[in-house]
């Protein structure tokens, strides 16, 4: 054994960690540190020096407050529960039949769509003056002219709570797919069933116990990303008061700078809430575990469940029915010259906002594929080069505690974005490092990153080392084995999570905000800021925009691998 | 009273995996089912248990103690199924996996004397609360055949249960299985590709029929 030289590649391969670390780490801890100072009062670019608690008690009295409060716990909580119940209802029903089998196929441009784009889409569906309302209107309503209901922006934020649970299932139900995959559901399934148990029981007895633990981080993201998104409460969610989050934002942004405080303690309060519902969420599945662990071996082997099974069928055909209507009805804007309230279709059809479209958002366009090519490089070579130091320290024999680092690469995703983003604009500026390509290109990789390792890591730790090991038994040169046969036979699964992390740099909006300095402006903080009150046609054409990009990308990184390994049978699957 | 097969065939897309089978298992007794690998003997318990994959079809009867199997759901079927891999649940220790095959329409204290008697009978009377995982590999294979057998099955698929398991411990497992078989007086079919695993029942050999 060889086993000086292996350790030396793999003391080389350790910068890969070290390097991924720093680079998610201290942006976050500079940001949280960066926001917690000002949330206490000590902010001495504009003369407050005392640490004092007066920021927070701003805050509680601020008559927005209570409002905001409301609004972030409902769409928060609400839109994880409800995306947790619908891709698990979906999963334990559907799972294994035709509908699953065209669910599967259609996840990934789910996915690739952005949240801002697929907000507005959902608007333009069902607001008052939406297509829903106009495909049955007047001859159903009688309405000639838009109703006056609150189907969007509505107070207590339902609108945005849906929308956020329709974009956040497909993202649950590709976790809930990467689980079961490591499981023998074929054969759990026969056993359950003859042993006589009914469809439901096997899932909630047998499957549910063993994948929730891989479906706990991800649900926890959605916590955390629904209770402090901006981008869609400000297209879909209340506006007096809005959610916290905005009204963060909005205050971050005041000309006043004395509001930078509040906007602070604000911030710092939202990380706080966010902390209590994880940690409510976990308390409950721990009350869920231990009041069911007896009854789970019970013998009773059907349950009233199994009549709402039609209900996951119907939520599955609901998903992808509204999905694919968001995207028509994006589709039909852009492309309409005039639509009159309550006709079904527009009256007349035109290309012009295309023409004008395009012509603005080329430059946007190619800002965002930079910094989102650049993250994406940046993040795939420091994710491969982790997981190889990984796979190389347990064929040494040993062991990385792996729980301990999902829970750290989860970490940006739990920590609510402008809870530290306003520290990190402080200390962008104070090292002048605001609005540069690198500064753009850093922050978006704290969000690729983890993207980029979730859905690479199974693939890669999977991969059979006996290939590599035939291989440098021929060859002798390690390195070039690592090049010539290890990446290439990983080349789909490398592309797929890049496309993956791609298209999550593309989605970002608030990081692009806060150190873009005004100099970046991305297609979806142009989305984003259209989407308040211009032309729903030029918004359209926008929010496709935001959604071509990254579904190109997919495109690509699904054809290209297949287009180069056309002759090769084994490498299609 | 017994497991017939009558003209049993399974065809995918037009194909006919194997000629059809015809066979009679008495109670108590383990039919042995012969053929190379890939030649469809999975997929023949697959027809019998009533989950075959999408795309397959069969024809042909299938008669456990004078019921037609046919058509009927796979959880009403009452036939138990015993792989190569133990497949014991990893979050359940022993006795929940015991207790997962008892009815649940026999009363607390009745199920958990019969999951003690079926650990006693089996010399395992110690590793009620052990973790699955921490079994060697002839106790997970017991347990595995046990939590079948408390199911009460009309009839029981072996799927080359002994497969994995050490040359020693295959003759043990080998008696056991046929222990419990004969004990529960039921029918078992057991599929293998080893003429050696035979249990000295009946024995029928099924062939490709396109390489013949």
């Amino acid at each position: 054994m060889n086993s000086s030289g292996r350790r030396g590649v793999v003391s080389r391969l350790r910068v890969f960690p070290l390097l991924t670390l720093t680079a998610f780490c201290i942006p976050i801890l500079l940001g949280l540190a960066g926001t917690w100072l000002p949330a206490f009062g000590f902010l001495p670019v504009i003369g407050a020096d005392q640490l004092s608690l007066a920021p927070f008690r701003e805050l509680f009295s601020h008559p927005a407050y209570p409002g905001a409060m409301r609004g972030t716990l409902i769409s928060g909580l609400g839109a994880t529960i409800l995306a947790l119940a619908c891709s698990l209802w979906i999963t334990v029903t559907v799972y294994g039949s035709t509908l699953w089998r065209l669910l599967i196929r259609a996840l990934s441009p789910l996915l690739a769509m952005p949240h801002a784009a697929f907000a507005i889409g959902f608007g333009f569906l069902v607001a008052p003056s939406g297509w829903l309302v106009r495909l049955v209107s007047p001859e159903l309503t009688g309405y000639t002219i838009p109703p006056n209901w609150l189907t969007v922006k509505d107070p207590y934020g339902v609108s945005l709570t849906i929308a956020l649970a329709l974009k956040e299932t497909p993202f649950l139900l590709l976790m809930c797919l990467s689980g079961l995959n490591q499981l023998d559901m074929r054969r759990t399934d026969w056993i359950g069933r003859s042993l006589g148990y009914s469809r439901v029981r096997i899932w909630t007895r047998l499957v549910l116990p063993q994948l929730y633990s891989q479906l706990r981080l991800p649900v926890l993201a959605v916590l955390a990303y629904s209770m402090s998104v901006v981008d869609v409460a400000m297209i879909l969610g209340p506006s007096l008061p809005p959610t916290l989050s905005v009204l963060v934002d909005r205050w971050f942004n005041d000309p006043d700078v004395h509001h930078r405080l509040l906007g602070a303690a604000g911030a710092t309060w939202l990380l706080v809430m966010t902390a209590e519902a994880i940690v409510l969420f976990i308390g409950c599945e721990w009350l869920i575990r231990h009041l069911t662990v007896g009854r789970l071996t019970d013998g009773s082997r059907t349950t009233p469940l199994d009549r709402l099974r039609w209900l996951g069928s119907v939520s599955a055909v609901g998903l992808l029915a509204i999905s694919l209507g968001c995207l028509l009805i994006l589709v039909i804007w852009s492309c309409t010259g005039r639509w009159p309230f309550p006709a079904p279709l527009p009256t007349d059809y035109s290309l012009r906002f295309w023409e004008k479209g395009l012509g603005l958002a080329i430059g946007p366009l190619a800002i965002t594929f930079l910094v989102a090519a650049l993250a994406t490089c940046i993040g795939a070579v420091l994710v491969v080069g982790c997981l190889e130091y990984e796979v190389r320290l347990k064929q040494q024999g040993r062991r990385p505690d792996s729980q301990w680092v999902l829970w750290l690469v989860y970490l940006p995703l739990l920590v609510p974005q402008i809870a530290f983003l306003f520290g990190i604009q402080t200390a962008a500026v104070l090292l002048q490092v605001e609005g540069t390509l690198a500064s753009m290109v850093g922050i978006h990789l704290v969000f690729v990153l983890p993207y980029i390792f979730l859905t690479l890591s199974n693939v890669y730790r999977n991969f059979d080392p006996r290939y590599i090991r035939v291989a440098v038994a021929v060859s002798g040169a390690p390195v070039r084995s690592f090049f010539q046969v290890k990446l290439p036979m990983l080349a789909k699964p490398i592309a797929f999570a890049m496309a993956t992390g791609f298209a999550v740099s593309v989605a970002q909006y608030l990081p692009t905000m806060y150190l873009g300095a005004g100099r970046f402006m991305t297609i979806t903080t142009e989305t984003v800021s259209l989407a308040g009150g211009s032309d729903r046609r030029i918004v359209a054409v926008y929010a496709l925009c935001q959604f071509l990009l990254p579904a190109l990308v997919y495109g690509v990184a699904i054809f290209l691998p297949a287009w180069f390994f056309r002759n090769r049978k084994a490498m299609q699957n | 009273m017994s497991l017939q097969l009558e003209g049993l065939q399974i065809t995918f897309k037009g194909r006919r995996l194997f000629a059809p089978v015809t066979l009679a298992i008495p109670n108590g007794e383990i039919a042995t089912v012969m053929g190379p690998s890939g030649c469809g003997k999975s997929t023949l318990l697959a027809a019998i248990a009533g989950n075959l994959e999408h795309g397959f079809s069969v024809s042909g009867r299938i008669v456990l103690n004078g019921r037609e199997l046919n058509g009927t759901r796979m959880e009403e079927r009452r036939v138990g199924i015993l792989f190569q891999d133990d497949l014991l649940f990893p979050h359940f220790d022993v006795y929940g996996n015991l207790a997962f095959g008892v009815s649940g329409k026999l009363d607390k204290k009745e199920r958990r004397q019969r999951i003690l008697e079926a650990l006693e009978r089996t010399g395992l009377a110690d590793f009620a609360h052990r973790d699955v995982a921490t079994l060697s590999g002839g106790q997970k294979a017991r347990v595995s055949l046990l939590r079948t057998m408390l199911a009460e099955p009309e009839a029981v698929l072996l799927d080359e249960p002994f497969s994995k398991l050490d040359k020693p411990l295959r003759a043990s497992f080998r008696d056991f299985v046929r222990e419990q078989v004969a004990q529960l007086t039921i029918p078992a079919l057991l599929v293998t590709h080893d003429e050696e695993d035979s249990c000295g029942g009946i024995i029928c050999r099924l062939g490709g029929e396109e390489d013949r």
